[in-house]
């Protein structure tokens, strides 16, 4: 399953801002995505609960993976939003 | 259907009223803001649940078939690293609709240069499932703040 791996480089973590960004973004595509640390138990990607819940802060790796028609480009779309400022 | 209630004492205005885009345009989900009464008090449960995330300035309870409501206590106050906010209940505990959750002083936040609106969102809510039970206007903690609608 394609998947990336990227650093939280928000000051915030993958909260606020970062964290509606990326759920909102996730929910607009058509295909399964889910968030976990690495090696950790996957949520749902499109769940601003499961994010919040998760609660990654500054400068923690996540996985993001995503199946279907359209991974790649939804996956690049946001491991830009976590990896940007 | 769920009835979440006023986590603070104060007017209801409305989450377009918080000086925070992200709330202010419904990024985090629809709800509603109220500007607290300035003294100090205890921050409420609005449904009854689990403490799923709990930060000094932040919380999530998580109730009923996993309705997640978001409490956020002020805009920025996430710098204040739980500066003049005590916690009441421990992260991952059992908590009645209305039990006290958090302590803190919206005059101090206030007073620090922040916007002390407290912000209450349903989490993964579509749009039209949540309707205020108070408009705008006075709101007592423990009273009906919204009412969010069954099989949403």
């Amino acid at each position: 399953m394609p998947e990336r791996k990227v650093i939280v480089e928000a000051e915030v973590g993958l909260h606020a801002r970062p964290a509606a960004t990326f759920v909102q973004t996730a929910a607009e595509a058509p295909v399964e995505i889910t968030v976990a640390r690495p090696g950790g138990e996957p949520v749902n990607a499109k769940s601003i609960l499961s994010i919040l819940a998760l609660d990654v802060r500054h400068g923690e790796a996540i996985v993001i993976r995503a199946d279907g028609d359209g991974a790649e480009q939804v996956l690049d779309r946001l491991a830009a939003i976590v990896s940007g400022p | 259907m769920t009835t979440v209630l006023a986590p603070v004492t104060g007017s209801v205005v409305g989450l377009a009223a918080v000086p925070d885009p992200v709330f202010a345009e419904g990024l985090v989900g629809p709800g509603t803001a109220i500007d607290p009464v300035r003294r100090p008090g205890r921050v409420l449960a609005p449904i009854a649940g689990v403490i799923r995330k709990l930060h000094p300035h932040a919380y999530v309870v998580v109730g009923a078939g996993g309705r997640g409501v978001l409490v956020h206590l002020g805009v920025d106050t996430v710098q204040l690293h739980g500066e003049g906010f005590r916690l009441l209940v421990a992260e991952g505990r059992p908590v009645r609709a209305g039990a006290p959750v958090v302590a803190w002083d919206p005059a101090m936040v206030e007073a620090g240069g922040r916007s002390p609106l407290c912000a209450v969102i349903a989490l993964d809510a579509p749009p039209g499932a949540v309707r205020p039970l108070v408009a705008a206007g006075p709101v007592r903690a423990g009273t009906g703040l919204l009412s969010w609608d069954a099989g949403c």
